[in-house]
C-alpha cells in the first residue's frame, strides 16, 4: 500500500526534483535518514520515477527471464537497451500484465503490476515491433476503437483519432483501409494507436523496424517530439544505438535479466578524465609540443585533431588549450569535451561484471 | 501563401473523460456486430432465415380468405387446417427451417472474429488496453451471439404475436402456456450454442476463410450422419408408424437418438425437448410418416453446455497476447 501511495505521489507532483535529478545526472542516495523524512514527507523528498521494480524475478519454465532486476525508469524519454535475450521484452511485457512475476514487486505510474493490471494499461500506451492492427478496418476507425478500449467515450475517441492521425502524418489516408498501408504508414499507426488515449507512458518496440532512411527520420522526430514537454513519458527498446541516442535522455542497460547500468546519455558517453578534442585549422606539431610543457597530455586524432587530456576541469582546460594556440599562432576550428559513442559505452557495459548502480554510473 | 497550416497539428495530450476499465467486452461486441451489420450477406441471410414463418402466414392468409368464401353448412379449411396445427410445433419447424441460415450468418460474422486477429496481430492491441482475456473473447461471443439471437428472434416473436392476436381461439395460447419463455429459452441456446461453436473454431486458425471452412465442413459432416440416422430410423420403424419386430427397442432409441448428433440436430432436439414435442408434419401437411422423437432434454443439454464449454475453452487457451520480439 505504501508503495503505491509513494509512486502515486511522486508520479503526480515531483517533477520539479525528478528534473534535477535528470540534469545533475545522479541517483538520489536514499540513506536511512533521508528515507524516514521521505516517508513522512513523500512528495518533497522521492525521487521521480514512472516504473519502480523491485527484486523482480520472472521465469519461463526454468528459465530466469528477469533475475532479481532492480530498477526505477525515471520520468521523459528513456532507452532500454540489451542483446538479444537479454529480458528487455519480458520486462515490457510485465509492465503490461503479459507475465506474472514469480516473486518481486512493481508499480508502474503508482499502479501495482500484480493486482491493478487493467489501471496500468488504461494509462500506458504501447507500439508493439510487429505489425497490429484490427482488419476490416480504416485508419479512422482503428484509431477511435483503440481509444473506446482504453475508456473514450466514442465521440472523443473520433476526433481524437483524426488529431492523432494528422500528427503522426496520416491525415490523408486515414479513410484508407490500414491492411493497404505501407510498412510507413502501418509504424506510424501503430504509434497514433498507442497515443490516441493519451497515455502517460508510452512503450515502443523497435519503433523504426523495417523504415527506410526518410521514415526513419520522420518516426525518431514523432518520438522525441512527443516525448519532450508534453507530458508524456516514452520507454523505447531498441538494438539500434543511434536510435537511442538521438530520441532518449537516459538508458536502462539489462544483460542476462539484471540491470547493468543506468544513467543519462551524456553521463554514459562521457571519459574518465573529461578531456576535451580540439580541431585546428591545419596540422601543428608547436601545438602540441606547447600543450605538453603545460602539463597536458594529448594525443592525436587526425591530420589536425587532438584530444587534450589535463587533471583540471574541462572549462580549465579550454583555456589551456586556447593559450596554447595564441602561443604558437594557429587558429582552433573547433573546442569540445571529447565522448565516446554510445556504442562504445554499450559495448563495455555489457562486457563487465554486474554492478548495483546506486551512485550513478559503473560501467 | 502561407507555408504553415492553419490548424495547430502538433500533438497535444488527451486528459478528458475515461471510463472505468469494466465493459470494455461491450466495445468490443459492439465494434463486432457494428462491422456485421456492413455486410450485406448478412441481411439477405437473415431475411431467409425467418422463410419457414413467412411462409406459414401466408398459408393461413390463404386459407383464412378461402374460408370467408365458403358456404355456410360447407366444411370449413380453415378449421380443418388449424385442428391438424400444432403450434408449438410450428416454432421448432421455424427454428429448424433457420438452422442453415444461422450457420451461413454465423460464418459471415463469427468464422474471422478471432482468425482474422490472429493473422494481424490485432490481440497485441486489444491486450495493451484496459482490456484481458475476458472481456475480450466475452466481446467477440457476444458480438457473434446478439446478432443471431436477435435474427432467429425476429421472426419468431412476429409470428408468436400474429398468432396470439389472430389464432387465440384456435388454441395458440392455451395449447402451451409457456410457449413464449420456452421459445426464448430456445432461441437463447441456440444461439448461443452456435456462437460458441464459430469462435471456438476461430480461435484455432489465422485466417477466417480456413475457419469457417473448417466449421462448415464439420457441420454438413454431422449433418450427413443425422441424414443417415435417420434413414436408418425410418426404415426400422416404418416411418415411425410401427416398429420392426426383428429391431430391438434399445436400438430404436440409440438411433433416434444419434440422429441427434449433429450442429442444427442438436439444436433442433433441444428445442424439441423444451417444447416437449416430437414434432408434427411441416406447415400442417397431412403425411403418415412421424417425426423421430424427442431426445432426453438432460442429454441434449449436457452435451450443448458441454461442447460450447469445451469450444470457449479452445478459445481461452489459445487466446494470449503476441510475442514482443526484443
Amino acid at each position: 500500500m505504501r508503495e503505491s501511495h509513494r509512486a502515486e505521489f511522486t508520479g503526480s507532483f515531483g517533477s520539479n526534483s525528478g528534473s534535477r535529478d535528470r540534469s545533475s545526472g545522479a541517483k538520489v542516495d536514499l540513506s536511512p535518514e533521508l528515507v524516514a523524512q521521505a516517508l513522512e514527507n513523500p512528495v518533497k523528498y522521492l525521487p521521480v520515477s514512472v516504473a519502480s521494480i523491485k527484486n523482480l524475478v520472472v521465469q519461463y519454465g526454468s528459465f530466469v527471464a528477469l533475475n532479481d532486476l532492480t530498477v526505477e525508469v525515471p520520468e521523459g524519454c528513456t532507452g532500454l537497451l540489451g542483446p538479444n535475450g537479454a529480458g528487455k521484452t519480458t520486462l515490457l511485457k510485465t509492465i503490461l500484465g503479459f507475465v506474472s512475476p514469480a516473486s518481486g514487486t512493481a508499480s508502474v505510474l503508482g499502479f501495482d503490476i500484480r493486482s491493478q493490471g487493467r489501471e496500468i494499461r488504461q494509462r500506458i500506451g504501447l507500439m508493439p515491433e510487429q505489425d497490429c492492427h484490427i482488419p476490416g478496418m480504416s485508419a479512422v476507425q482503428f484509431v477511435a476503437y483503440a481509444g473506446e478500449l482504453a475508456g473514450m467515450p466514442k465521440e472523443q475517441a473520433v476526433r481524437r483519432a483524426h488529431e492523432v492521425l494528422e500528427y503522426c502524418g496520416l491525415g490523408e489516408a486515414r479513410y484508407r483501409n490500414v491492411e493497404t498501408y505501407s510498412t510507413g504508414m502501418k509504424q506510424r499507426i501503430k504509434l497514433a494507436q498507442a497515443i490516441v488515449h493519451g497515455p502517460k507512458l508510452l512503450l515502443l518496440d523497435e519503433p523504426t523496424n523495417g523504415l527506410d532512411p526518410a521514415g526513419r527520420e520522420e518516426m525518431l522526430d514523432l518520438v522525441r517530439s512527443v516525448s519532450h514537454g508534453k507530458g508524456l513519458n516514452v520507454v523505447i527498446s531498441s538494438h539500434l544505438l543511434p536510435d537511442i541516442e538521438r530520441v532518449a535522455d537516459q538508458v536502462i542497460v539489462i544483460t542476462k535479466g539484471q540491470l547493468r547500468v543506468q544513467g543519462m546519455i551524456k553521463d554514459l558517453k562521457r571519459i574518465a578524465g573529461a578531456p576535451m578534442d580540439v580541431e585546428l585549422v591545419e596540422h601543428s606539431d608547436e601545438f602540441a609540443r606547447v600543450l605538453g610543457e603545460m602539463g597536458a597530455h594529448w594525443e592525436e586524432l587526425s591530420y589536425s585533431s587532438y584530444r587534450v587530456t589535463t587533471k583540471m576541469t574541462p572549462d580549465e582546460t579550454g583555456r589551456l588549450v586556447l593559450a596554447a594556440a595564441r602561443q604558437v599562432g594557429v587558429q582552433v576550428r573547433g573546442l569540445i569535451e571529447a565522448e565516446r559513442s554510445l556504442e562504445d559505452a554499450f559495448l563495455e557495459s555489457i562486457g563487465s561484471p554486474v554492478h548495483h548502480v546506486e551512485g550513478g554510473f559503473q560501467l | 501563401m502561407a507555408s504553415t497550416p492553419i490548424a495547430d497539428l502538433s500533438y497535444r495530450n488527451y486528459d478528458g473523460e475515461l471510463s472505468d476499465t469494466r465493459y470494455r467486452w461491450w466495445v468490443i461486441a459492439k465494434a463486432q456486430i457494428f462491422m456485421a451489420m456492413k455486410k450485406r450477406a448478412v441481411w439477405i441471410y437473415a431475411a431467409f432465415s425467418g422463410g419457414y414463418y413467412g411462409l406459414m402466414i401466408a398459408v393461413l392468409f390463404f386459407i383464412d380468405q378461402m374460408s370467408a368464401n365458403v358456404p355456410p353448412g360447407q366444411p370449413n379449411p380453415l378449421s380443418q387446417f388449424l385442428n391438424r396445427i400444432v403450434w408449438k410445433d410450428q416454432f421448432v419447424h421455424g427454428f429448424s427451417f433457420g438452422q442453415m441460415w444461422f450457420l451461413a450468418i454465423a460464418l459471415v460474422i463469427g468464422a474471422g472474429a478471432i482468425a482474422n486477429d490472429n493473422r494481424a496481430n490485432a490481440l497485441l492491441v486489444y491486450l495493451s488496453k484496459p482490456c484481458d482475456k475476458k472481456d475480450y473473447l466475452f466481446g467477440k461471443w457476444f458480438g457473434v451471439f446478439l446478432p443471431l439471437l436477435v435474427v432467429s428472434a425476429i421472426p419468431s416473436f412476429f409470428f408468436f404475436f400474429y398468432g396470439a392476436m389472430s389464432y387465440r381461439d384456435a388454441g395458440f395460447l392455451s395449447g402451451d402456456p409457456w410457449m413464449l419463455p420456452k421459445l426464448v429459452l430456445v432461441l437463447i441456446i441456440g444461439s448461443g450454442f452456435m456462437a460458441s461453436l464459430v469462435i471456438g473454431f476461430s480461435s484455432m486458425f489465422n485466417q477466417g476463410r480456413m475457419a469457417g471452412a473448417v466449421f462448415a465442413g464439420l457441420y454438413f459432416i454431422t449433418n450427413f450422419f443425422t441424414q443417415l440416422m435417420l434413414a436408418a430410423w425410418m426404415g426400422i420403424t416404418n416411418g415411425g408408424r410401427r416398429m420392426d419386430d426383428d429391431t430391438p427397442k434399445s436400438v430404436v432409441d440409440l438411433v433416434g437418438t444419434l440422429f441427434y448428433g449433429s450442429v442444427d440436430g442438436l439444436n433442433i432436439g433441444i428445442a424439441k425437448a423444451i417444447f416437449g414435442t416430437d414434432g408434427s408434419p411441416y406447415l400442417g401437411i397431412p403425411s403418415r410418416i412421424k417425426s423421430v422423437p424427442m431426445p432426453s432434454l438432460w442429454l441434449m443439454l449436457a452435451l450443448v453446455v458441454g461442447i460450447s464449454a469445451l469450444m470457449m475453452f479452445i478459445a481461452w487457451r489459445r487466446i494470449r497476447p503476441v510475442e514482443i520480439v526484443g
